[in-house]
């Protein structure tokens, strides 16, 4: 049962090369796009440079409108030549607004500031904005940014660090862990100064022993302790992991942070470490490149905002006809145009030989999708909902609790894109609810508007009544007056006659 | 789970063709060459009949032709029925079976009810006397065909099944005593379907819940029954090894498509069927319920559904 101990998720057969640990640093890119997109929130950064300028590597490009957001950094030292919508790497092949930079080939950097490492006397708030001004997102995938996650948690007890890349395949965190151990665990410290949290897991996949013996030798942190996960799918996911590591289960709608649970990225920790200590901004990180085109595959430090056509010809493709894929084998999307400039949650770059999707056939309801589904949902049900646009049913049979995994999709035996429906109903909901409302404001409207309407009627009628009986009684009170002067000037008269 | 043996629906209807070659076999070493006619016949109804239909319906033959499913069909229903009957009846009841259980609902995946199964009770209710009337000894492949296709009767080789023999005498006033025997073709050929229902599990084509429950449900009402009074009615282990049982419990019963589809709901499925069959065997006008049972279980796979989804990670409740 999923209350005792979590044993659901998938083992994906690891096809691919094991690489060595190395970190090769990616040459410089001749052209860099850096898109002003922000996560997590709708207002867009606003460049702060024109086009012509000249920029320095770690120069601030763009800065957020809101408190959300995040700086956007030059990642290489060169000129500006455009500011135009580009096609940002996403399953929607949007175009947002992006700032183009040719590099002069130098890399002249902002000033450096000296090494800090008295951090620990520093004020919370100003680390936290240190990290606002590096512009560190979550590097696991999501890409939330890391300052307003901090900002947030309140009596944080752990500090989850995910070192688990349970897609196969991808092994940057696994690199990262052995090459940077030291500026992972001294991330780890300013975290702990920011939030008080009492104690660490770093939680390790049982199949990186390296790493975990590297990290091991280098923590001498009695509150951190190092973890093993079994090596699932779905094992790294954040309210999986937090089942597996603690044994809470996070409920649906709800977030960590409501448990006192901060989880970071091993990656994003070490960019954290960089950030207060040297003062580097979030301009590179950390891909894998690997996939079955590819003889050797290597993990290269690369500048955010690098093409992938410029990253995918440094390993030298065995074939020109390939696909590209941008994260993982199972969540991980298709890239029609290696043209477009990779992000900060790009983690690994899948180049594999050209392949035909197989025909999806009739779902035969065998339920193997169900077994997969680390959130046991019904895949199989939702999937007639989802198709037939039922979305109050899909809802109860909670379409919104999907974590878009793959897992179902990858077990199908009928080749079914499950998951593409699945996205495609939750769009179906938002988009009715957003409906829903606009029309529920505007019935409230016509409403009040009727309302105000027939208010104003009645206001009218009565003010008419009302002045109506005032003008009556005036009439009434003019009558008597009349009355009286003529009966005064008949008493004159009759005085006068008298006379 | 362990995703190597990664089978698509192909494969997997294959696959539990060739589990049933076990039963099938068994079948023949029995009753001899009957039971390969009526598959030959099935299958290339079967081919037919699909391909007009989806010819109509302007959908891919080939394709659809070989997920195997029709072709499944047609065999569950050929190892359902007599292996004497004659060759109309297989070719009625798979041209019905593909039809009105298949293509009326819009093909593979969109019946509510067992297509064979469908096939089967649309047979014993119009052909009564073809349905029941069973071989019992072994036929050469002249002998078959002669049965089969020239409608000569032997009255000395064929009869009515185990399960109906019982039902007449017990009705007759007799007791479960003087008339208990068993039946080694009966045995045997339920062992083919048991085991290769087993290969079917280890193979994880099929769930454990549907035949645990079926298997439970028939034997729990068949105990309580002959412990009411073991001399009117038979023992549950007579009940095991009798009839359609393991190919019920293994390969009819577990259809994937008019199934439930949840954990708990496959446990309630399975053991209905279970308690139905007995009720139809013990208490029922014909002799074998499977067919009925599934079928009216099927009716009743949406509410099953909706009332057992599973908890998911992170509910409330």
């Amino acid at each position: 049962m999923l209350d005792k101990k979590y044993t659901k998720g998938i083992v994906v057969p690891n096809n691919y090369k094991t690489i060595s640990t190395n970190i090769i640093k990616a040459p410089l890119p001749n052209k860099i796009v850096l898109s002003l997109q922000q996560q997590y929130t709708n207002n867009q950064a606003i460049p702060c440079v024109k086009i012509g300028e000249k920029v320095l590597t770690g120069q601030i490009i763009a800065t957020p409108q809101d408190s959300i957001g995040t700086p956007v950094h030059s990642s290489i030292s060169g000129t500006v030549t455009a500011i135009n919508n580009q096609v940002i790497p996403h399953k929607s092949g949007l175009k947002i607004k992006s700032i183009t930079i040719e590099s002069d080939g130098k890399d002249n950097w902002i000033e450096k500031s000296n090494y800090v490492d008295n951090f620990l006397n520093k004020d919370k708030l100003e680390l936290i904005n240190c990290i606002k001004n590096a512009a560190i997102v979550g590097l696991g995938g999501a890409g939330f940014p890391t300052h307003a996650k901090l900002e947030n948690i309140k009596n944080c007890k752990t500090i989850i660090i995910n070192g688990s890349e349970c897609e196969p395949g991808i092994m940057c965190d696994d690199a990262l862990m052995q090459n940077y151990a030291k500026e992972i665990l001294g991330g780890i410290e300013i975290l702990l100064h920011i939030t008080g949290a009492k104690n660490v897991i770093i939680a390790i996949e049982d199949d990186k022993k390296k790493s975990f013996e590297i990290l091991s030798k280098y923590n001498n942190n009695d509150v951190v302790k190092i973890k093993k996960i079994p090596t699932k799918y779905t094992s790294g996911s954040e309210k999986i992991l937090i089942k597996h590591l603690l044994g809470t289960e996070i409920q649906s709608g709800k977030f960590p942070v409501n448990f006192g649970i901060l989880c970071q990225n091993i990656a994003t920790t070490k960019a954290i470490f960089d950030a207060i200590t040297i003062k580097k901004p979030l301009i590179s990180r950390i891909i894998t490149v690997t996939g079955s085109s590819i003889d050797n595959p290597t993990n290269y430090e690369v500048r955010i905002g690098s093409s992938f056509s410029h990253i995918i010809n440094l390993s030298k493709p065995n074939t020109d006809n390939y696909d590209v894929r941008m994260g993982g084998m199972m969540m991980g999307i298709d890239i029609k145009d290696t043209k477009i400039a990779i992000c900060k949650t790009t983690n690994c770059i899948f180049v594999n030989k050209a392949k035909q999707k197989p025909i999806a056939k009739e779902c035969i309801r065998c339920g193997q999708c169900n077994q997969s589904c680390p959130i046991n949902l019904l895949p199989q049900q939702l999937y007639w909902y989802a198709k037939s646009e039922n979305i109050d049913k899909a809802i109860n049979y909670k379409l919104l609790d999907c974590i878009e995994c793959n897992c179902c999709t990858y077990v199908c035996p009928s080749d079914i894109e499950l998951v593409d429906y699945f996205t495609f109903a939750k769009s179906l909901y938002r988009k009715q609810t957003k409906e829903q409302k606009q029309a529920d404001i505007a019935r409230e409207r016509f409403e009040y508007r009727e309302y105000r309407l027939e208010r104003n009627k009645l206001e009218r009628a009565e003010m008419l009544a009302k002045k109506r009986k005032e003008l009556k009684q005036k009439m009434i009170n003019d009558k008597e007056q009349k009355d009286k002067i003529l009966s005064a000037m008949n008493r004159v008269k009759t005085k006068n006659a008298v006379k | 789970m362990l995703l190597n043996n990664k089978l698509n629906t192909s494969q997997i209807m294959f696959q539990v063709i060739c589990a049933l070659s076990l039963g099938i076999a068994a079948n023949y070493y029995y009753f001899g060459w009957g039971i390969i006619f009526q598959i030959i016949l099935a299958i290339i109804t079967s081919i037919i009949v699909e391909s007009i239909f989806l010819s109509i319906r302007k959908l891919p033959i080939k394709s659809t032709i070989t997920d195997f499913s029709g072709i499944l069909t047609a065999i569950l229903l050929a190892v359902s029925i007599p292996s004497i009957a004659p060759w109309w009846i297989i070719v009625l009841g798979t041209s019905f079976a593909i039809i009105f259980g298949k293509h009326i609902y819009g093909g593979l995946g969109h019946n509510p009810f067992n297509p064979a199964m469908l096939g089967y009770a649309f047979l014993l209710i119009s052909y009564p006397l073809q349905m029941t009337t069973w071989a019992n000894v072994f036929l050469d492949i002249g002998q078959s065909f002669d049965l089969i296709f020239n409608a000569k009767s032997f009255n000395a080789i064929s009869g009515a099944t185990l399960l109906d023999d019982i039902k007449t005498k017990l009705s007759l006033g007799k007791f479960v005593n003087e008339i208990y025997t068993t039946s080694d073709s009966q045995i045997w050929i339920n062992i083919g379907f048991l085991l290769g229902g087993i290969y079917l599990l280890i193979r994880k084509i099929i769930y454990f819940h549907i035949p645990l429950a079926f298997l439970l449900g028939l034997s729990l009402t068949s105990l309580i029954l002959s412990l009411i009074d073991s001399d009117l009615y038979m023992p549950f282990y007579f009940h095991l090894t009798t009839g359609a049982t393991m190919l019920g419990a293994f390969f009819i019963a577990t259809d994937p498509v008019s199934s439930s589809t949840t954990p708990i709901g496959r446990l309630i499925y399975g053991f209905c069927i279970g308690v139905l069959v007995i009720i139809i065997r013990v208490f029922g006008g014909y002799p074998d319920g499977i067919a009925f049972a599934v079928l009216l279980m099927n009716i009743t796979v949406p509410l099953i559904d909706y009332y057992t989804k599973p908890k998911i990670f992170g509910d409330k409740n």
